[in-house]
């Protein structure tokens, strides 16, 4: 990846955060820790979680308008980090507004306005980036490394496995409502799904998918995927996203890599050490880089040299759209989904 | 265990294609260590000839069993039982009909890590299985002109479909030929949905040779299996002493090998007079989900497979 440009005489990139949970913590970290950006407010429907977070930042300005953030005095850019069918919307506001996009994945719920969303800030002449957090993590970029460099030859069998168990909160989680999040596969699926499609270097052109309500059979989503891509190469992907394991403590990294002239494993019990105590057996894991603070520094990139090659490209995230929705529909049909079908009418 | 022993007739020294030859390299060995066999050199219909271990030609296989079984001889056959679900269905039949031990050498499920997850499995360690994801992937040797799919698929099948005890009920499949220079399959990806709605993805094939994986040697091996309360991996390359020297790293194990609790199995079986595990029924569903693998892969969709017919496990 190219280093950030020297085009930096204008200080700090003045950068909002949209959406004041959880993920929003790991973004503001990751702000803070820049020299090169700098967190310029915060943006929350709830007035009390806007200004929470705000205090907890600092005493950065706050605010439950949108439009208004955007126009204040040395706000550059936004991050959003607002439920999922949320993206659209107010990706079109920022790109309206001429700022730079840093949205965590996926880009939107579908293929339409996912690609809708990219030609806006084409339009705008301004970045956007789907958080595709995963690309930027110590693990993924090994195994990338190790691809890039000729391993195993040319790839031809990616597995990746993401484990876990129940994170969400309750029934009335908008991640658990298919209508809010896309599905599972929108949610979650797209991290694995990008990053296999990123370490294969080839294009996807089917989905055959399955879906699993594991914790209840009442969920209407799948909480355990296990998705299955071909490529145009030849090359074939198996991905597994859980979070219907149990125990819930379980915590699940597995690639395997199988290559013309190699094989290449991170395995299960590979990427941390083993802790044994009373209350059950953990894994403890290693010391490593920020992905997310990576990921900034990837977009603070991208941003201060628009012709640079792009760590994630806006392409990226409509394919990852258009995998996840391949996914859901796949599971649906209970037959595999070509890309072409689920990207008609929006290719130019 | 009686110590009864069991004369062996050895039949066909054939395989998948001209170089594959388990009577001598696997069989015959085994046999000869077992205590509780001896080969003998007689007829078929030789009253000293208890069990006929059958290795004739894939083409021939299903009939050399049939007669061996009708000549009132128990059989060890070697993997495929038969080339179509339908050949190794006349086996099956024939097998019920004569009450003798049909054993397919589905000796993969013997291994150590694998014969205890089975019985941990269906000893509810886990709760109730609901995923398997399996990996068997050799390095090296000679690619089978058959394809990889008849030859290796058996037996990570088996040991998936003996983990869980749960049948296919759907294929989606995919072959592909990456590391050998001929036409026949040397990857099968194979994504079953079973019974209670339990789904496996099996992955198969031959690569290349690896440093430190001796030919024909297995690089991975593994299954992981999810249940409703808990999670067991089984890596099939342990137990294993590791040895690192300066020329390669290798690994070493004592005590019998798969082939020879195989042969336990074959013994166990024919002095209780029972049927063995795994039986012929259990090669006829392997077989099904073989066929339907091939025609999946050739479609791009899934195979449903037919419930008529039940096999015994």
């Amino acid at each position: 990846m190219a280093r950030h440009s020297v085009i930096d005489d204008t200080g700090p990139l003045g950068v909002v955060i949209v959406g004041a949970g959880f993920i929003a913590d790991h973004h503001g970290a990751a702000l803070r820790a820049s020299s090169r950006a700098r967190l310029a407010g915060i943006v929350d429907v709830d007035a009390g979680r806007a200004s929470a977070a705000a205090t907890a930042a600092g005493g950065v300005p706050w605010t439950t308008d949108l439009a208004e953030a955007l126009a204040r005095p040395g706000v550059d850019a936004a991050i959003v980090c607002t439920p999922n069918m949320t993206h659209e919307p107010i990706a079109q506001q920022i790109a309206a507004a001429g700022k730079h996009l840093l949205m965590e994945k996926p880009l939107t719920i579908t293929v339409p306005s996912a690609r809708a969303v990219v030609e806006a800030f084409d339009a705008a002449g301004t970045v956007v980036m789907a958080a595709h957090t995963h690309r930027f993590y110590d693990y993924a970029r090994a195994v990338d490394d190790a691809i890039a460099g000729g391993a195993v030859g040319r790839p031809v069998f990616a597995r990746l496995a993401l484990l876990g168990g129940w994170i969400w909160p309750d029934w009335r989680a908008w991640v658990l409502d298919p209508a809010k999040s896309g599905g599972h596969a929108l949610h979650n699926g797209v991290h694995l799904l990008d990053l296999v499609s990123w370490w294969l270097r080839d294009e996807p052109v089917s989905v055959y998918a399955r879906g699993r309500a594991q914790t209840a059979a009442e969920l209407r989503i799948y909480d355990y995927l296990e998705m299955h891509v071909e490529y145009a190469g030849g090359a074939d992907a198996v991905c597994e996203m859980s979070r219907g394991h149990r125990p819930s403590t379980l915590d699940r990294r597995d690639v395997l890599v199988a290559g013309t002239d190699g094989v290449l494993q991170l395995p299960a019990d590979g990427w941390g050490s083993t802790v044994v105590t009373e209350s059950g057996t953990s894994l403890l894991h290693p010391q490593a880089a920020n992905g997310f603070a990576v990921q900034l520094d990837a977009w603070l990139d991208a941003i201060a040299d628009r012709a640079a090659e792009r760590a994630m490209t806006p392409a990226d995230a409509v394919r990852a759209v258009a995998l996840g929705v391949a996914t859901e529909l796949s599971i649906e049909r209970g037959e595999p989904v070509t890309l072409d079908e689920v990207m008609e009418g929006v290719r130019s | 265990m009686s110590d009864a022993t069991l004369g062996v007739l050895l039949l066909g020294f054939a395989g998948l294609g001209p170089d594959q030859d388990h009577q001598r390299a696997m069989y015959q060995p085994a046999f000869e260590a077992h205590p509780g066999f001896e080969i003998v050199d007689a007829a078929l219909d030789d009253p000293a000839v208890d069990v006929v271990s059958v290795c004739v030609e894939p083409e021939r296989r299903a009939d050399a069993v049939i007669a061996a079984l009708q000549a009132g001889k128990h059989v060890l056959v070697d993997k495929p039982l038969a080339l179509t679900a339908a050949d190794a269905a006349k086996v099956a039949t024939v097998a019920a009909e004569t009450g003798k031990v049909c054993l397919p050498a589905h000796h993969q499920r013997f291994h150590p890590m694998i014969a205890a997850a089975r019985g941990a499995v269906a000893g509810g360690k886990v709760g109730l299985p609901w995923n398997v994801q399996a990996d068997f992937l050799v390095a090296g040797g000679t690619p089978s002109p058959a394809g990889e799919l008849a030859n290796f698929a058996v037996y990570p099948l088996d040991v998936v479909l003996a983990l869980t005890g749960l049948r296919a009920r759907r294929v989606f499949a995919r072959l592909g030929t990456h590391w050998s220079d001929g036409d026949a399959d040397d990857f099968a990806l194979l994504l079953l949905t079973h019974e209670n709605g339990l789904t496996s993805t099996i992955s198969v094939g031959r690569t290349r040779s690896l440093a430190d994986t001796r030919p024909a040697g297995l690089a991975v091996h593994r299954y992981r299996v999810s249940g409703s309360h808990g999670v067991l991996d089984i890596d099939a390359s342990r137990p294993a002493v590791v040895l690192r020297r300066a020329e390669a790293s290798s690994q070493v194990w004592h005590g019998p090998g798969t082939v020879d609790r195989l042969l336990d199995e074959l013994h166990a079986a024919v002095t209780a007079g029972r049927p063995s595990s795994p039986s012929a029924a259990d090669a006829v569903h392997i077989a099904e989900i073989v066929d339907a693998a091939r025609a999946s892969a050739a479609s791009g969709h899934p195979v449903d497979l037919s419930t008529e017919k039940e096999g015994s496990r």
